[in-house]
């Protein structure tokens, strides 16, 4: 590990600006991923600002604005504590059950909201400092490309890059259509849509998201709605627990009666981002919830896949796994 | 969940052996106050962190280390410009101890920064500018494997008995059938690590070691040392798993880094330094091909290997070892083919040979019963062989047929149904899977001191032996068999072990550990009384015990040695542990996913001497069964030679939620052919033929037949 100056932030105006004022500084949260790349020499900061101690944990209803009666959880709350809130819990079982597939309690403990949106990939092309990796050396080539790539991206990779974004939460907070909230030194706050929030990697696979320079995350807001009782995150990996996914399923259904108001459906373990199945989620709009008209979204979402030389399975277990997380959420859960 | 039931192996009437004792050193663990190697309190130790080649193959053309010697903290930067001139026949496996510039795999040891503090160390050991001149390394075994040559262990020569080739093209019915299992990697709790401390020509090395004087021996001859120049101390070892057997570059390294900065010096591997310095199981691709008569007589059995070894140095896993033994069949092959990669050096890995083997045998006989329409139970017993077949020995004792028969009656065997893919439960399919193992049991020469103590009527002994406990109980176990020996409650022995100034013992090897140090225990305990009745010069009509000898003779301290090996006429037999496996796995219809809801191990190996930690040992060889069955592999990309699972994240063990109910069954016996106990060994049984069951369950439950290890989910869809 690299020497490195410490920092501990008083307030948000001053993390935010000694952020800015160092373009080698980074923000240490929970320090579980940022650490551990920081041992491996992948992250090469020269200052840590610990944000931990901002006031920036708490999660509260939404009184005003467009995602009023919504719920706001601070950039800074620990995972633990977000999953087990009884808000949450009640009313947005899927982000409960996306947190906790991931990662195991010792480091739910530690680890935060905004922490987890940033986590980098697992791709351990750019773990090894001494294998290429465009995302960590931009230019220096993509090992997994035409390396083991099993674990790698199906929809939007690039040339450049064919790794994937490896949070569940993040998941079940693209299905849930939330909204990044963020704050510049300037003391200037601007609201992400969580779609906009993460990037593919295109010609810049370095840059993970569209976060500016200088930004903190303050919170993640999230609109209120109608899937509370019909909702399930499925996690599909190589163990029952503590791995990441090689698919993964958020799904959530509106319905009347047996008929489907609204669907939604994200994908993890696919893309370089949360892939959003919109055009499994379109068709699925006021239709019957069978497990005919499932099978037929997915395959419609799975068609564009474009899968690389070890990870072929991934097609048809996003289209299985698609129609088990739906039929799971109409069954609220139950198999 | 884990439930408790395992049946002692025999009434032991009045005897702590046999008996269910916890840890004796539990307490020690759990607080933290066992001191593993570089635990061991050392005043003023600088710390050495490894760095390593980035090619496969070829050499080093430039090494410039002025960066890192000017780096904070630094004291040396030791590389082969710099490195003593070490002996590098010593019996240090792997090579990788900085004596030239050549690289023969990546990831090889190719300098040590020795710094004040381990941060220091590890930050310049980034700063290290290394050119290389690279050469074609030989890195894809799916190529290499049609090169694959005889190899030079005369053990593994063609074993041939009838004519297995003819009798398969006339068979009625077969199987053949190639099974591949990846590398694996030991990644025991505690990763290798060493503390080197020098006084004068003498060196202390504070080390995890399987075998205290094997270490001993090869780090004294690699060092050109005499062996009474080096101690090992080695109190408690987290895990080892046939890495910490034979020793590697890293040990001797650190008494290196030691001399040259004149301190003692602590040097631990990191995780992902595990995977490239301390051996591997090797990737095997193993054709079996069995034959049967219609009602199920095997005809031919044939089990053809090729696998890998180092450019340096060879080592092939006896994976044809269960073929030789567990069946009866007039026609026999097994063959060895192998070759040379640039990749570290392969070694022994938990049921080295007999895990991976049986892998590959036991699926086959899976196979072959189910085109024989037979239950594979019945299978099985109609090919049991009344001697063992590779050489006409009687067995000591061999309790197959036992195993399978109570392990059917206790996990309900009969409730599965023959047809694959009949046992549905909601989005699981159910399935049932048998296979049996096996494992040699032998007891190897160890010496053992017994010293007693009298302070007023309290008697007191302590054991030294120079033992090794990997975590297994061997504290426990010698503390319970002296106790029984010598007639003392168990808390008035103090075993010592792990230290090469104690008498020279076995590793804790191939099994060999329980019983090697449990009967010289047991022989020095009986030696002690003995010389104390003679001394007295008195004759008993009953036997009295050390401790009223010692109280009514006034003697203060005694002590004595024995020095142990196996029963004459042991070589008359065929010794081994047996065991019969028992799988229910629900298998994810849509998913692939597969979990083992039940695991049960049925073993008969000799007497049990503590059913808990016996019962810890199977159940943790079933575990790492498990993983082999369903998630471990180590994975080479072809194009560097290094490996692409490079931590615990991507290398996968099983989590606490893959292992359902673990149950271990002892069948009760005592085997007396070649030790006065009746001991066999379990630690490596307990692994034998787990792959298999769960593969074959996978099978009943949904029809597929899956021959590559481990079965993740892509391989069910
Ligand atoms: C062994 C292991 C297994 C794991 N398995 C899973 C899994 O299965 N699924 C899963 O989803 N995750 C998994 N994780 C990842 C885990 O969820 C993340 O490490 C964690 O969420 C990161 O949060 P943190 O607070 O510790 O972030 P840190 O490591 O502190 O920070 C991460 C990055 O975010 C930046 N940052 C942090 N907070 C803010 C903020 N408020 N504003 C702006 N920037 C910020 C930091 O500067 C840093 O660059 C695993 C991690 C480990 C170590």
């Amino acid at each position: 590990m690299r020497p490195f100056k410490y920092t501990n932030a008083k307030n948000i105006s001053s993390a935010t600006k000694l952020l800015e004022g160092n373009v080698k500084a980074k923000f240490l949260a929970g320090g579980t991923n940022l650490l551990d790349l920081m041992k491996e020499d992948v992250e090469q900061p020269d200052e840590l600002i610990d944000i931990t101690r901002l006031d920036l944990a708490q999660i509260k209803i939404i009184t005003a604005g467009a995602n009023s009666g919504g719920i706001s959880i601070g950039g800074l709350g620990r995972n633990t504590e977000t999953a087990n809130h009884p808000i949450i819990r009640q009313n947005y079982p899927l982000l409960t059950q996306a947190i906790l597939a991931g990662a195991s309690g010792q480091i739910r403990n530690m680890a935060t909201n905004g922490g987890n949106l940033l986590q980098r990939t697992r791709c351990s092309y750019f773990y090894d400092v001494n294998m290429p990796c465009n995302k960590r050396q931009p230019g220096s080539g993509c090992g997994a490309m035409e390396g083991i790539n099993r674990m790698h991206a199906i929809f939007g990779w690039s040339e450049k890059c064919v790794a994937v974004y490896p949070s569940d939460m993040s998941v079940a907070l693209s299905a849930l259509n939330a909204a990044v909230t963020v704050r510049n030194a300037g003391g200037q706050e601007r609201s992400i849509a969580f779609s906009d929030f993460h990037r593919l990697p295109e010609n810049k696979p370095e840059q993970d998201t569209n976060l500016n320079p200088g930004e903190i995350i303050t919170a993640i807001e999230i609109p209120k709605n109608n899937f509370a009782a019909h909702s399930y995150y499925l996690k599909v990996r190589d163990r029952a627990s503590y791995a990441f996914a090689l698919v993964s399923v958020a799904a959530a259904l509106e319905l009347n009666s047996n008929k489907i108001v609204q669907a939604r459906i994200a994908l993890g373990g696919v893309a370089h981002k949360p892939w959003r199945a919109l055009k499994a989620e379109k068709m699925l709009v006021g239709k019957e919830a069978t497990e005919a008209n499932f099978k037929m979204a997915a395959d419609a979402e799975m068609a564009d896949a474009r899968p690389l030389e070890h990870n072929k399975f991934k097609v048809e277990l996003g289209n299985r796994s698609i129609v088990r997380a739906l039929q799971m959420a109409f069954n609220s859960g139950r198999s | 969940m884990i439930s408790i039931k395992s049946i002692n192996s025999m009434e032991d009437k009045n005897t702590i052996t046999g008996t269910p004792v916890s840890r004796i050193d539990g307490i020690l663990k759990v607080t933290g106050k066992a001191d593993y190697s570089t635990d061991h309190p050392i005043k003023n130790p600088a710390y050495a962190v490894i760095f390593k080649s980035t090619i496969a193959a070829g050499k080093i053309t430039d090494i410039d280390t002025s960066l890192a010697e000017k780096s904070p903290g630094v004291l040396s930067v030791i590389t082969h410009k710099n490195a003593p001139k070490l002996n590098t026949k010593g019996g240090i496996r792997g090579g990788a101890m900085l004596q030239s510039p050549d690289i023969y795999f990546y990831g090889q040891h190719i300098g040590v920064v020795v710094a004040e503090t381990f941060e220091q160390a590890r930050h310049a050991a980034h700063l290290v500018q290394v050119k290389y001149e690279k050469k074609e390394g030989k890195l894809d075994f799916e190529k290499l494997a049609e090169d694959a040559v005889l190899p030079k262990d005369k053990e593994k020569a063609d074993a041939k008995r009838g004519d297995a080739k003819k009798a398969l093209e006339i068979a009625d019915v077969k199987v053949e059938e190639i099974y591949s299992t990846p590398i694996e990697h030991h990644h025991p709790m505690e990763p290798h690590a060493t503390i080197a401390e020098w006084q004068g020509e003498n060196v202390i090395l504070y080390n995890s070691s399987q075998i205290v004087n094997g270490a001993q021996s090869a780090a004294a001859a690699t060092l050109n040392l005499k062996p009474e120049n080096v101690r090992i101390v080695s109190p408690y070892i987290g895990g080892g798993f046939g890495s910490k057997g034979g020793q590697w570059g890293n040990l001797v390294l650190a008494a290196v880094a030691a001399k040259m900065v004149n301190r003692p010096v602590k040097l631990a591997l990191t995780r992902q330094q595990m995977f490239n310095s301390v051996g591997l199981r090797q990737r095997n691709l193993q054709k079996v091909s069995l034959a049967a008569t219609k009602d199920g007589k095997l005809t031919a059995l044939a089990h053809e290997i090729t696998t890998h070894a180092a450019m340096q140095d060879e080592f092939v896993e006896p994976c044809g070892d269960c073929s030789k033994i567990m069946y009866d069949s007039p026609n026999s092959l097994i063959t060895y083919r192998v070759v040379a990669m640039n990749l570290i050096l392969p070694t022994y890995t938990r049921g080295p040979g007999k895990s991976t083997g049986s892998f590959a045998l036991e699926s086959a006989m899976d196979e072959l019963a189910f085109k024989l329409k037979m239950d594979p139970i019945e299978f099985r017993l109609k090919n049991e062989p009344e001697r063992d077949p590779s050489n006409g020995k009687p067995w000591s004792s061999r309790t197959t047929v036992q195993c399978l028969k109570e392990g059917a009656k206790a996990f309900g065997w009969e409730k599965r149904k023959a047809e694959p893919g009949q046992n549905q439960q909601g989005n699981y399919l159910v399935g049932y899977g048998v296979s049996c193992g096996t494992y040699p049991a032998h007891q190897r020469p160890s010496s053992a001191n017994v010293k007693l103590k009298r302070d007023g009527n309290n008697v007191t002994a302590t054991i030294e032996l120079a033992a090794a406990d990997l975590g297994t109980g061997t504290y426990t176990i010698l503390a319970q068999t002296a106790a029984d020996a010598l007639d003392l409650p168990i808390n008035k022995i103090n075993v010592k072990i792990g230290d090469s100034d104690f008498p020279p013992a076995a590793g804790s090897v191939g099994s060999v550990g329980a019983t090697s140090y449990a009967n010289v225990v047991n022989d020095a305990c009986i030696k002690v009384t003995d010389e104390l009745i003679a001394r007295s010069g008195k004759q008993f009509f009953v036997r009295p015990t050390a401790a009223k000898l010692m109280i009514s003779e006034n003697v203060s301290e005694f002590q004595t040695r024995a020095d142990s090996k196996e029963l004459e006429g042991a070589e008359n037999y065929s010794s081994h542990s047996f065991n019969a496996n028992f799988a229910e796995v629900w298998v994810d219809i849509s998913t692939g996913m597969v979990k083992v809801e039940r695991f049960l191990a049925v073993t008969g190996a000799g007497k049990i001497l503590n059913p808990k930690t016996a019962r810890s040992q199977i159940i943790g060889g079933n575990t790492w069964g498990i993983g082999m069955a369903l998630t471990e592999e180590s994975l080479i990309d072809p194009r560097w030679g290094n490996f692409a699972t490079r931590s615990l994240a991507d290398y996968h063990v099983p989590s606490n939620l893959d292992i359902g109910t673990m149950e271990a069954i002892f069948i009760r016996e005592e085997d007396k052919a070649g030790n006065k106990l009746g001991v066999k060994g379990i630690g490596e049984v307990g692994i034998v033929g787990v792959a298999a069951a769960i593969a074959n369950a996978v099978f009943n439950a949904t029809g597929k037949r899956v021959r590559q290890l481990p079965i993740t989910p892509d391989k069910l869809l």
